[in-house]
């Protein structure tokens, strides 16, 4: 009889963890691709202001761009928040995103928000150069000034950065280069790169807790949560080498076919508020609304000149070089 | 046609007609669903996978298969991982036998605590082993700084260090199963006649083992082939088929080359498949289905003892020392930079979805799996009809197949209607029941192997309909098959990361993607956080079904006694 009582209580149970399920009063679901403690950052924000709990999965912009390529016309997604500008330009091209004319973005600086209301940038991100403090005394080097001193032998094996195949932080660091010194001359410095590259991370952030744990000497990363692991105690060192840095949007976007309207269009007036703002610059992120930025002050960084539109419509062409020149033959 | 039947006959008689019909046909129309699923939900996927590295806008081609073969990258990449599978294979057979024969037939004090340490890293994902050699072994890591050391673990040795460990309770567990049912009296009269222990075990263990042995090769080289999590942490830029495939489709898109690399990856699988099959068939083992027989303890000779108990023990060390580390860096702020104890890393809940998810798929898996294993077990050894032979191999093809393809295939198959099942806790719970449901169909099929066809045919014959049969007989005889199957689906799904990490969607996340992204991220305190919770609920979900198992299976010997 006790193993009798024990089993019911037992498939009672089992029923209860197969039905049961945790009920929001309104779910959305989002492709977030800013980083995983950020995205837990939005989802709270979100929820705070709107009471909508939004369902998320991390993912790097490419990853995102990927699979909302391979899922196109059928999204197993309401919304977006934080994608690359390639995404967000194609979304709008094959009409994959519904445009909103949001009152909360009234007012906002032209390349926040597109023209038709089809994409919101919810922040500018930027890469730095980082070093790992502790390890650069012990080899007696000091950070670069500039991005060609990359280029110098010593650096062999200790320098990560992300691949552009998946994350977006790598795709501007190649643009930027590219914009910089001119395609062709801008495709050499990225072979002499290349060889001190120890190997290229899946995501544009993880070159900061790669180096800042200090696995390796150097790093070309996203600047999202350099300030954050600085205040966490991680020794690291961050410098905007001579010749600036590059610059793309983390853009927001209602996927059509979305069934939860209504919520997606709370959520977007929800991130065009000065609150939003203030809480993505408090992280370090440059926003549509202004507000003191906690990685760069009250200055504005050096930014290398770069047309965005450019950079996205020759993206595909680009991962087709960069795989051959870097992957495709083994060295 | 069905509905003009309806009108001209009377509705009873259809129904008794019907009736009769099931009663009569049932193990053939359950043969035909049992291989309709698996036609679509193990086959199809497959040929999807197929059918996308083939083709292109304007057709047939064979252009991604040329790129294949004529890009040094490529090549170098499927070389690094027949490599990996070859040596991480033979090392886990190594040490997978010396643990087995250590714990049947070593030293009393030994066996349980080699046992539960050999078998611990089944509880953990395989990529644990990444996260602690980074602590230990990066460049930063504690062993590297304490002792000055220059071994680069980001590269083939480390991932072959991370595999070996993760895989080692696959060999240890099929070979220990079989060591467990050898009878030992021919080792014993061979022991008797005076030959030497190291001549015994070469000339009648090892080879009365083959069957497990066999089995375990083949298991251990597609899991380490497939499972990448270690190779995608640890392989900086060393080039492996399945990481490289899991970069193909989720961070390009590219899904006709990332199919190509995943038929590659099929093709060593398959052929060692086929030859395991090769290798067992016609041979008898007189073995199998022989109930265990309790080996009465034996002094191992000094000569096959040490190496034994070096061999395992370096093996286990090395395991214990891993959960150990990822222990302490869930409790640490910065493990190697800032060393306090903090428990913010315990107390982040954000997994906590992931985790409630993990569970649930696993649990909904393990039970359609192991319901599924026990039926087609049936229908194999019991029916009568044409195939019989290919279903079975289907259905045991799930230990051949790299997850990381059936992730694809799933992928590629469910996307678009009439399948639409991505973006949904079905997909996740299905693809886990018929990738690992090969172990319920053979435990179930040794079951039944070992009863006599005539205690059902007494049943029916004294008027017991079939499902009576089935319920009063069947069910009870292969209880411990089905159960076998719930536990092996469960703990597999829970930790598995090579097909779900495609198929998770937002709201449908799961632990082990969970802390492969955190892992890969650099975050190391809360991989290792979220690792530690994920065993510990596993292990608590183990006892539990050990519990009910043992109670249950009391009740059942009873009712075989009558």
């Amino acid at each position: 009889m006790k193993e009798k009582l024990v089993l019911s209580i037992f498939v009672s149970v089992f029923l209860a963890v197969l039905m049961g399920g945790q009920v929001y009063a309104q779910t959305v679901k989002a492709y977030m691709g800013t980083s995983p403690e950020n995205n837990v950052k939005i989802v709270n924000f979100v929820k705070e202001k709107t009471g909508i709990q939004i369902l998320q999965t991390f993912q790097s912009f490419g990853e995102i761009e990927a699979k909302v390529k391979s899922e196109a016309p059928n999204f197993n997604a309401d919304i977006i928040v934080g994608c690359g500008s390639p995404l967000a330009f194609m979304a709008k091209k094959n009409k994959w995103s519904v445009p909103y004319d949001s009152p909360n973005w009234k007012g906002v600086a032209p390349e926040f928000i597109d023209s038709d209301k089809n994409w919101f940038n919810i922040a500018n991100f930027s890469f730095v150069l980082v070093g790992n403090r502790d390890k650069l005394k012990e080899k007696g080097y000091t950070m670069p000034k500039s991005w060609k001193e990359l280029t110098d032998p010593k650096w062999k094996d200790q320098i990560v950065m992300p691949s552009p195949l998946s994350s977006g932080t790598a795709n501007m660091i190649r643009y930027a280069f590219l914009a910089l010194y001119g395609e062709e001359q801008g495709w050499n410095f990225l072979a002499a790169l290349d060889k001190n590259i120890h190997h290229y991370t899946r995501s544009g952030n993880a070159p900061t807790d790669l180096v800042g744990r200090g696995e390796f000497l150097l790093g070309i990363t996203s600047d999202e949560n350099v300030k954050k692991r600085i205040d966490e105690g991680y020794p690291l060192l961050w410098s905007i080498p001579e010749e600036g840095i590059g610059y793309d949007g983390t853009f927001a976007l209602i996927l059509s076919g979305t069934k939860m309207m209504d919520a997606c269009k709370k959520i977007i007036d929800v991130l065009g508020t000065q609150a939003f703002s203030d809480m993505m610059a408090g992280i370090g992120y440059m926003t549509p609304r202004p507000a003191p930025n906690a990685l760069y002050g009250k200055t504005t960084p050096k930014y290398i000149k770069l047309d965005l539109g450019w950079a996205a419509e020759n993206r595909p062409k680009w991962n087709d070089i960069w795989k051959e020149k870097f992957r495709t033959e083994f060295k | 046609m069905a509905k003009a039947e309806s009108y001209s006959v009377p509705q009873s008689n259809v129904w008794e007609r019907l009736k009769t019909f099931i009663n009569a046909e049932l193990i053939n129309i359950l043969a035909a669903i049992l291989f309709l699923l698996l036609a679509i939900f193990l086959l199809y996927p497959i040929l999807a996978v197929l059918i996308k590295s083939i083709r292109d806008p304007q057709g047939l081609t064979f252009a991604y298969y040329l790129k294949f073969f004529t890009k040094g990258y490529y090549f170098q990449s499927l070389q690094n991982t027949l490599l990996l599978g070859f040596i991480n294979t033979v090392i886990c057979l190594v040490v997978g036998f010396c643990l087995a024969y250590l714990t049947t037939r070593g030293p009393l004090v030994l066996r349980k605590p080699l046992k539960i340490i050999s078998m611990m890293p089944l509880i953990a994902p395989p990529y644990l082993f990444a996260i602690s050699l980074i602590i230990l072994f990066g460049r930063n890591g504690i062993l590297t700084k304490a002792f000055a050391l220059n071994w680069s673990i980001y590269g083939f040795t480390g991932v072959v260090v991370a595999q070996t460990l993760a895989f080692i309770p696959l060999a240890y567990l099929m070979i220990e199963n079989t060591l467990m049912s050898l009878n030992p009296n021919l080792e014993e009269s061979a022991y008797d006649l005076g030959a030497s222990e190291g001549r015994i075990i070469r000339t009648i263990t090892i080879p009365l083992l083959t069957p497990g042995i066999l089995k375990a090769g083949l298991l251990v080289f597609v899991m380490t082939i497939a499972e990448f999590g270690n190779a995608a942490i640890l392989g900086g830029r060393t080039p492996f088929l399945a990481p490289d495939t899991y970069t193909m489709i989720i961070g390009e898109a590219d899904f006709e080359m990332g199919s190509v690399l995943s038929v590659i990856l099929i093709i060593p699988c398959i052929i060692i498949f086929f030859l395991h099959n090769y290798l067992l068939t016609g041979k008898k083992f007189t073995t199998i289905g022989g109930k265990p027989v309790a080996s009465e303890p034996r002094k191992m000779t000094p000569l096959v003892k040490i190496p034994f108990l070096v061999i395992g023990f370096t093996a286990v060390f090395a395991i214990f020392i891993s959960f150990g580390v990822v222990l302490m860096a869930s409790f640490t702020k910065i493990l190697g930079v800032k060393n306090e104890i903090v428990f913010s890393h315990i107390l982040n809940f954000d997994s906590n979805r992931a985790i409630y998810n993990s569970i649930q798929v696993s649990l909904i898996a393990a039970l359609i799996g192991a319901i599924i294993g026990t039926l087609l077990a049936y229908v194999i050894v019991r029916g009568k009809f044409f195939g019989r032979t290919f279903i079975e191999m289907v259905s045991l093809s799930g230990f051949a197949l790299p997850g990381t393809v059936i992730g694809i295939g799933y992928l590629l198959a469910f996307n678009t209607p009439p399948f639409k099942l991505t973006g949904g806790i079905m997909i996740l719970a299905l693809n886990c029941v018929f990738r690992f449901l090969a172990v319920g169909v053979e435990a179930g099929i040794s079951k039944l192997h070992q009863i006599n066809i005539e205690i059902e045919e007494a049943s029916s014959d004294l008027g017991a309909n079939f499902m009576t049969t089935f319920y009063k007989i069947i069910l009870p005889i292969m209880f411990p098959a089905f159960i076998a199957g719930f536990i092996y689906t469960f703990m597999t799904a829970i930790v598995s990361l090579s097909a779900v990490v495609f198929l998770v969607s937002p709201g449908f996340e799961l632990a082990a993607v969970k802390i492969f992204d955190a892992a890969v991220y650099g975050e190391i305190g809360l991989a290792s956080a979220t690792t530690m919770k994920l065993v510990a609920i596993v292990v608590l979900c183990m006892m539990i079904l050990n519990y009910l198992t043992k109670k249950t299976g009391f009740d059942i010997t009873q009712k075989k006694g009558v």
